[in-house]
């Protein structure tokens, strides 16, 4: 079966697309017969024998033995352990609500800020934008965000101040940004020096020197989304020629 | 039974007069004021004769009696919403009767477990349609719902289905597996006493 999953690395698949376990016609009987691990991602399921495939896209291969669908999608699912932006909507007592383009709105507790305790409270208002990671993200309960790491250290995470642009790309982008060694990255470090805060649900933030320069890297992201990496590459070029 | 022993059954609201002490010994939904007996409750009055003695007059919601859970008692109940704090259960049966209403109960983070009951996590002993054998520490005030526990061996998740959909296999004190997809999921198991388990 891995070598059948192996054949269709780089396919489109669809979902009810399934890989069985396929019996050898002869089993060698001197070498030693020696049991097949498959790691199975997202978009993968197993089901008695069978593999299943659950979401539409491209079968993609991570050495030795990891198998996953790389599929698009537009609504952001949270999981626990995942950095995003949020948009704080409200303050109810104790507790933020943060909107972070999910189902539901998130809940964010004043205590999880850095150096934050009953007497210091954060300076947070409706209308920050924050960067937090899930502490509780399930389908069962109502997700819960956190600023703060394992060991109560910010770790670049909080409000995200002093100006800047928040838009939208998709999430299969922000998967591309977020890859280590990512090329769209060391691309866009040659251009202009900025700041940029990417969450896992398709929502960035932009903070350069100057406006225009801001606005110019929100463009050059949202437009490399569909693009091939030679004509992102063009593009990145002609902007630092000043050509655009 | 209470057929052959009840003379008559009539409807009564509360505040009703029904007899006098002389007349009748007074039972459950009944009140005892100025040596006369008046009705507590908007029902059906049940006379029962018990031989020599004065019959035992009660005023009841139905004609059957209702079972109620009480402190102490082992209840069986389903998992309907989880919250990091608790989780809100309907109780289902009191002991093996089934009961006509559905109560709420609740129960609490820190009595899923007897030991380490800061460490736990709601989401990982319950989920919600899992079905529970707790017993009762409180039966609450007016509004709140009965309190449950299930910090014993023997209480926990009894039925649960995976996220595929089937029914899983118990293989620890906090492991289920799904027998479909072979994925474990982590829940607060009870440890069934052998001949409580049908074949």
């Amino acid at each position: 079966m891995v070598s059948g999953l192996k054949e269709k690395v780089g396919e489109v698949l669809l979902p009810g697309d399934e890989f069985c376990f396929e019996a050898e016609d002869t089993i060698s009987l001197t070498e030693q017969v020696k049991p097949e691990k498959v790691v199975c991602g997202p978009g993968l399921r197993r089901s008695g024998d069978r593999l299943l495939v659950c979401k539409s896209g491209v079968l993609r291969h991570k050495q030795p033995n990891t198998f996953w669908i790389d599929s698009q999608q537009r609504r952001y699912v949270p999981v626990k352990g995942e950095s995003v932006v949020g948009i704080v909507t409200a303050k109810s007592g104790d507790v933020f609500k943060v909107d972070f383009g999910g189902s539901e709105q998130a809940s964010l507790s004043y205590l999880a800020f850095e150096g934050a305790t009953k007497r210091n409270r954060p300076n947070v208002q409706v209308g920050d934008l924050v960067f937090a990671q899930f502490l509780i993200a399930n389908k069962d309960m109502e997700p819960e965000l956190v600023c703060i790491d394992g060991s109560g250290r910010a770790n670049g995470m909080g409000v995200l101040a002093g100006g800047g642009l928040l838009f939208r790309v998709s999430l299969g982008l922000v998967r591309r940004l977020l890859a280590p060694h990512s090329k769209i990255e060391s691309d866009l470090k040659q251009l202009f020096p900025c700041e940029l805060v990417v969450g896992m649900n398709g929502r960035v933030w932009v903070h350069s020197c100057s406006v225009q320069q801001t606005l110019i890297i929100a463009n050059l992201l949202q437009s490399c989304d569909t693009m091939t990496a030679a004509q992102r590459r063009e593009l990145f070029r002609r902007v630092q020629q000043g050509v655009l | 039974m209470f057929k052959a022993i009840m003379l008559y059954c009539s409807r009564s609201k509360e505040g009703d007069k029904l007899c006098s002490v002389e007349d009748c010994n007074p039972g459950t939904g009944v009140y005892l004021r100025h040596g006369y007996i008046y009705s507590s409750l908007a029902g059906y009055v049940l006379r029962k004769n018990e031989g020599e003695e004065l019959p035992v007059i009660s005023v009841v919601r139905e004609t059957e009696a209702q079972l109620l859970p009480d402190v102490g008692a082992i209840v069986t109940c389903k998992v309907t919403s989880i919250n990091p704090r608790f989780a809100k259960v309907h109780i289902l049966y009191v002991g093996s009767t089934p009961l006509k209403d559905r109560f709420r109960g609740t129960i609490r983070k820190e009595d899923v477990r007897a030991t380490e009951k800061d460490k736990v996590e709601t989401y990982k002993s319950f989920r919600p349609g899992d079905i529970v054998l707790a017993k009762v520490i409180s039966l609450g005030d007016v509004q709140s719902n009965y309190l449950l526990t299930t910090a014993e061996n023997e209480l926990g998740v009894v039925v649960a289905h995976s996220e595929a959909g089937a029914q899983m296999v118990p293989i620890s004190w906090c492991e289920m597996q799904c027998p479909r997809t072979q994925s474990k999921e982590f829940r607060k198991v009870a440890r069934v006493q052998p001949e409580y388990l049908q074949a």
